[in-house]
């Protein structure tokens, strides 16, 4: 985990464990159970149309980033490693950073 | 600073407003120069950064200075709603680029209506019939908006319609071939703010018109353009109350009935104080949904829809009691309190009805502890 590899998924670069973890913890208390890495957001069921709101204002007040212009994509936001390479990338995090 | 331009802006609003409220409201109209002026001078979306020509003020100052124009006249109120909700749009999902072109035009004159509502899609925004496609450097759209906010002063058109399987939002120039705008005949309350139906007919503008975001679902473009027209509103109907309560607390202070102010009537006693108190709690409710959005906090959405809930029913409330207080002095169209009373009930339906308000709380209740 903390070798730097120039992969191109930045969720495998450094800070990345951090990150998926503090958005389990997130996700895990919106919804009052464990959250599993790979489930799918906004197929799960489990939030309400004000949530896809509140997650965005999470993650841009949480890891302080702007996710703007064509970053805002569902994809970008369906998985917990999705969030996680958004956020590794807006931050320039490793070697996958813009 | 803030203080200086939240002062600055408070009295700017009042001088362009002046004594005229009643008779915009009877007229069903605004003048177009004072549209324009109200414009140019960054009060109709007061958040928009310096950079583009805009005040700067944070959601709290921005909603005092809502609530002051709620408490002259809440049509202009409205025309601050969409025209923020409209730059917040683009503040949102713009690029740089997008966010360059259109937020100073929003800040320079030019007025700008938000279109969600179909005639078949009202509450079920998912329901929307109007497309947006992209074909290379165009982007066409076609469809039917109704009850446009503003859209009868706007020269911009902030179109939501659906793309592919999700939804896009794209910024329409008014006068662009294909829109036809119809202005609804009498609206019930806030009368001169310009509602008109859209008419969208093969409209082709240009694909960086096209706001980024484009697929996302309805429910998180919507809810984020709604959740700022959310907290406008709320601020609006602080605004309303507060001009019921002044007109109240000086009505009844010197109307003698029975020997004595009608104040030391004690059912009179009582309004007095609920208006007071739905004043009190509607500012508290605005205060922390604002105080959300100035610190990011992600419960901002749900916050706004409950400052937006109880604002709109306390207003409603807060009117007829004033109405009923004022009795034939108040009951006459154009006067404050039956302004107040026609304005605030269209409070409770739009940007998510006062069930549709209810549905989400409980939803949220449901899916979720926060």
């Amino acid at each position: 985990m903390t070798t730097v590899d120039n992969q191109a998924d930045a969720a495998t670069g450094p800070g990345a464990g951090d990150v998926q973890q503090r958005l389990v913890a997130f996700l895990g208390s919106r919804t009052g159970g464990d959250w599993d890495l790979d489930r799918d957001l906004f197929a799960s069921g489990a939030f309400s149309s004000l949530f896809s709101l509140e997650l965005l204002q999470h993650v841009e007040q949480e890891f302080q980033v702007t996710v703007e212009g064509d970053d805002l994509t569902l994809d970008n936001f369906r998985t917990v490693p999705a969030i996680t390479a958004l956020v590794q990338r807006l931050r320039g995090d490793g070697a996958a950073g813009r | 600073m803030t203080a200086q331009a939240t002062a600055d802006a408070r009295a700017a609003l009042g001088d362009l407003v002046g004594d005229r409220a009643e008779e915009w409201d009877l007229a069903g109209r605004i003048p177009a120069e004072t549209v324009r002026e109200a414009s140019r001078r960054g009060l109709l979306c007061a958040q928009v950064a310096a950079e583009h020509g805009g005040l700067g003020l944070d959601s709290r100052a921005n909603g005092e200075l809502t609530a002051h124009a709620g408490s002259l006249c809440s049509s202009l109120r409205s025309l601050m709603t969409s025209q923020g909700m409209a730059a917040w749009t683009v503040q949102r999902f713009g690029t740089a680029v997008q966010r360059g072109t259109f937020l100073p035009r929003l800040t320079g004159g030019e007025t700008a209506g938000v279109a969600f509502s179909e005639s078949g899609a009202g509450s079920d925004l998912s329901a929307m019939r109007t497309e947006i496609r992209r074909d290379g450097d165009t982007v066409h759209v076609t469809g039917a908006k109704v009850w446009v906010t503003g859209a009868a002063y706007a020269s911009l058109l902030v179109v939501f319609g659906t793309y592919g399987d999700g939804a896009a939002v794209v910024v329409v120039p008014a006068d662009a071939p294909g829109v036809r705008i119809e202005r609804v005949p009498d609206p019930m309350g806030c009368r001169a703010a310009g509602h008109a139906d859209v008419h969208l007919d093969g409209v082709r503008v240009p694909a960086d018109h096209l706001l980024s975001g484009a697929g996302l679902p309805v429910a998180l473009l919507a809810t984020a353009a709604l959740t700022y027209g959310r907290l406008s509103v709320a601020w609006g109907c602080a605004g309303i109350l507060r001009a019921c309560l002044d007109s109240t607390a000086a009505h009844t202070r010197t109307r003698e009935q029975f020997g004595k102010p009608l104040a030391d009537h004690q059912l009179v006693a009582r309004h007095l104080a609920e208006l007071a108190v739905a004043e009190q709690v509607t500012l508290r409710c605005c205060e922390h949904a604002s105080a959300c959005w100035d610190e990011n906090r992600p419960e901002l959405g749900t916050q706004a829809v409950v400052a937006k809930y109880v604002a709109s029913r306390e207003a409603t409330r807060g009117a007829a009691t004033a109405v009923q207080v004022l009795a034939s002095r108040g009951a006459r169209d154009g006067h404050p309190v039956a302004r107040a009373y026609r304005d605030a009930k269209l409070m409770e339906i739009i940007e998510g009805s006062t069930e549709i308000s209810q549905l989400l709380l409980a939803d949220h209740v449901r899916t979720g502890r926060g």
